[in-house]
């Protein structure tokens, strides 16, 4: 009786176990990339925090140190060591002057009115800011366009600060970016597979500005009665965190966002 | 024309890191499940996974399969799950089955379930020895490879298992005549 391969006599039965059971898991993904984007984030956060709390231990130190050795110099250096610590008016944890923790009643709509725009950058009427009207903050919302896959891909909140300076950077933006390369392509290349909506907080209520730099066809920031032309001044100030894109047709073009 | 396909290349080479998971996430759950054996574990070892990607996605992306980059951290995963837990496990010294036999013996299914619940039984790095082998059907160096140890111990892996599932269901089915 001729000894047996183990391995060919058990194998196949092996594999076909694997697969029966591997079919029958009905395991399925949804929502795992976002929750890993979402522990990224708090991971980040955490260790932002951390080396916060070590700045801030290392300034008590410092006034502790200083108070202790009486030095006639020391209050000076304690006080701009608090003054370090406490009044730099950026939100403890961040990894970014000027970005806020994201809230929930403010956050980016699952189904925006992009998804279904005939153009994207068809704004719809009185939903477009207004560049003249000073805004107190920005949710910038980056989404997938892709048909039948559309969806939020990733927001940030910024400060009124940094809401007021992306206005700023816009507004004084010529029509187009001439030095942006002009594509002839077919309708389904000239689809940008993804857009940011900038969300200004205003004191007429929320007001936006849609961002296209993907696709083939247009470019720039789009108020829905203004078109500026697309330029990395405002991109960088916002292009940040989950909604900095991986690339795009006109970032590309454009290298320095 | 060059301008089209400079387009269509800029939109296509940063592979998206949700537009991936959403291809891939089912493939990682069942490849994770089959190496765990367990629903909550798979599901565990794989968002563990994803979430190193995502962190380092600019990476991840540029590799030449980033689907068996993510499988390798899995695996890592898995083993060192392996290492953390390995006092709390009492790996049974033989194989047990622990699925009755089917009546006739010859079902697939019952033969599915009972090599199933053979693997169940063995150590967890022969059993992800076993499942690179014949589920990912890697070759003994890849497979070193992934479980950090020498091809010939991957070899030795496997073969092990082997020999204790062949004993296994050879005890089962003279028991069972």
């Amino acid at each position: 009786m001729p000894e047996h391969d183990p391995e060919q006599e058990l194998g196949p039965k092996i594999s076909s176990a694997f697969q029966n059971k591997a079919d029958a898991s009905e395991l399925t993904g949804s929502g795992m990339a976002r929750e890993a984007r979402r522990r990224v984030r708090k991971r980040r956060q955490t260790l932002t925090m951390a080396a916060a709390a070590a700045v801030v231990a290392i300034a008590i130190g410092g006034v502790w140190s200083a108070v202790g050795n009486e030095v006639p110099t020391a209050s000076n250096a304690s006080d701009s060591g608090a003054k370090r610590a406490a009044g730099s008016g950026t939100a403890p944890g961040l990894s970014s002057p000027g970005i806020l923790p994201n809230k929930e009643d403010a956050a980016c709509p699952l189904d925006h009115p992009i998804f279904k725009a005939g153009g994207y950058n068809t704004i719809a009427p009185g939903t477009g800011l207004d560049l003249a009207a000073p805004v107190t903050g920005l949710q910038a919302c980056r989404y997938r366009l892709t048909p039948d896959t559309t969806g939020l891909l990733g927001q940030e909140r910024f400060n009124g600060e940094v809401a007021q300076q992306v206005v700023d950077a816009i507004k004084v933006l010529p029509e187009r970016n001439a030095s942006l390369p002009v594509f002839k392509c077919t309708p389904q290349t000239a689809q940008p597979s993804e857009a940011i909506v900038l969300r200004f907080d205003t004191a007429d209520g929320v007001r936006e500005v849609w961002v296209e730099y993907d696709g083939c066809d247009s470019a720039g920031f789009f108020t829905g009665t203004h078109t500026y032309g697309l330029f990395s001044a405002p991109l960088k100030l916002f292009m940040v965190g989950d909604v900095r894109p991986t690339g795009g047709t006109f970032l590309s073009a454009l290298g320095d966002w | 024309m060059e301008a089209a396909l400079a387009a269509a290349e800029a939109r296509t080479s940063p592979i998206e890191f949700e537009l991936w998971v959403t291809e891939k996430a089912d493939a990682l759950l069942r490849f994770a499940y089959v190496l765990t054996g367990d629903k909550a574990l798979a599901e565990d070892a794989v968002q563990d996974a994803l979430t190193t990607a995502c962190a380092r996605w600019s990476r991840v992306s540029r590799a030449d399969d980033p689907e068996a980059y993510v499988k390798r951290m899995v695996v890592n995963a898995h083993i060192s799950w392996w290492r953390r837990f390995r006092r709390r496990e009492a790996p049974s010294p033989d194989p047990i089955r622990t699925t009755p036999s089917a009546s006739d013996g010859a079902t697939a299914r019952a033969e599915s379930d009972a090599v199933w619940a053979l693997c169940a039984t063995l150590p967890d790095k022969q059993r992800a020895a076993v499942v690179l082998r014949f589920y990912e059907e890697l070759s003994y160096a890849e497979i070193g490879v992934l479980l950090h140890c020498a091809e010939a111990t991957a070899r030795s892996h496997v073969h092990r298992a082997l020999a204790a599932l062949k004993t296994t269901l050879s005890k089962e089915g003279a028991e069972d005549a």
